[in-house]
């Protein structure tokens, strides 16, 4: 039986290590002074109302996009282009090729990604119930929020960003990315980042807790603890945030 | 062997204010002692408990250490993991819960200001009222 990472060694750089990233837009103050680590094998919410900063901080830590000051080590690297294939990104509000079916999106896939894996993506195509004949440009928001995932998913990068993955998807559909989530973090040394303000549908997932708001790190949690002491994911947020 | 029963039951409710491996192994205890899940019984893998349940795997990872610990199951290298059949084991965490039962039985009596006696001889005599 695999361990779990219940010991954890320090010896293995963090997943990700953020040290003091600054961003602004037109003087507005986006990222201010942003550190945090997320070991390998975590499962981390990156938790925050709209607006927060999220988003940039996520394509910064995809090596999409720089700060004015500041830097992030992937897996001990620095972020950049380099670090591409160590990661899988889910961005917020992407759309797929609409005039392709499905099953020539993963044939494209298959062809771009050099760490693309066909028995993946083909389990996670009946776990998920995404259908090849399907015109991507006919499916339900559901369905191509899964077909997102099963992309994101199929390819073997050890580190996993996803950018609201739940935003206008359907119960089931919720229940159905949650479930896949969970056995990809159990089957492998898979480290997930997940950026979400719908906290109750991954609350139980969760292991540790960024909290951002305007900008700045509001908060750092371990979820085992936050539970100790008698407090939820989401009766953290209110305490945060409200 | 498949699993015949629940190793929850479908409606378990998860409280997210405490730790859930402790809700699991409360829960997977109390079956185990009711004989709701057989000695020998297989348990499902923690990615599918897990899974199932949309929980982190360290939480299912954690429930079966716990019950393993306890003795309450066991694993077998490349077998899996099954509730144990001895019948001692099984009795002693069936006492650790009844005592637990009593104690909780006393307060609620304590807050009436009367006895675990009383209160189950009111039970006696209220009965045949009814009756």
């Amino acid at each position: 039986m695999t361990s779990y990472k219940l010991n954890t060694e320090a010896a293995e750089p963090a997943a990700v290590e953020c040290r003091g990233l600054n961003l602004k837009i037109k003087k507005k103050i986006i990222l201010d002074d942003i550190s945090f680590d997320i070991p390998q094998g975590s499962l981390t919410g990156l938790l925050g109302p709209n607006g927060a900063g999220k988003s940039s901080l996520l394509r910064i830590i995809s090596g999409l996009a720089s700060p004015d000051a500041g830097a992030v080590q992937i897996f001990g690297k620095p972020a950049g282009v380099k670090q591409l294939g160590s990661l899988s990104l889910l961005p917020d509000r992407s759309s797929l090729p609409g005039w392709l079916s499905v099953k020539e999106w993963l044939e494209f896939a298959c062809g771009i990604y050099p760490d693309w894996d066909q028995a993946k993506a083909q389990e996670l195509q009946q776990q998920l119930s995404v259908s090849g004949e399907s015109l991507i440009s006919a499916m339900s928001r559901g369905e191509e929020a899964r077909l997102q995932l099963l992309t994101c998913l199929s390819r073997k990068a050890p580190l996993i960003i996803l950018d609201e993955p739940f935003t206008g998807v359907d119960l089931i559909s919720r229940e159905r990315i949650a479930s896949a989530v969970v056995g990809e973090l159990a089957d492998g040394a898979r480290t997930f980042l997940i950026a979400t303000h719908d906290i109750r549908e991954m609350e139980l997932l969760f292991d540790r807790l960024i909290l951002i708001g305007d900008g700045r790190v509001r908060g750092i949690e371990d979820v085992e603890q936050l539970r100790r002491s008698g407090k939820s994911v989401e009766s953290r947020y209110r305490e945060v945030f409200a | 062997m498949d699993q015949p029963y629940e190793l929850l039951p479908e409606q378990f409710q998860i409280n997210p204010s405490l730790p859930i491996y402790e809700q699991f192994v409360e829960a997977i205890q109390r079956r185990i002692i009711s004989g709701l899940i057989p000695p020998g019984s297989r348990l499902p893998s923690v990615r599918d408990l897990a899974a199932g349940r949309g929980v982190n795997p360290t939480t299912a990872a954690r429930t079966y250490q716990e019950l393993e610990r306890m003795g309450l199951i066991v694993t077998y290298r490349g077998q899996g993991t099954f509730v144990t059949r001895e019948d001692a084991v099984i009795g002693e965490a069936r006492k650790v819960i009844m005592r637990k039962a009593i104690k909780e039985f006393k307060a609620a009596a304590d807050t009436l200001g009367i006895t675990a006696e009383q209160l189950l001889e009111f039970d006696k005599e209220d009965s045949n009222d009814i009756l």
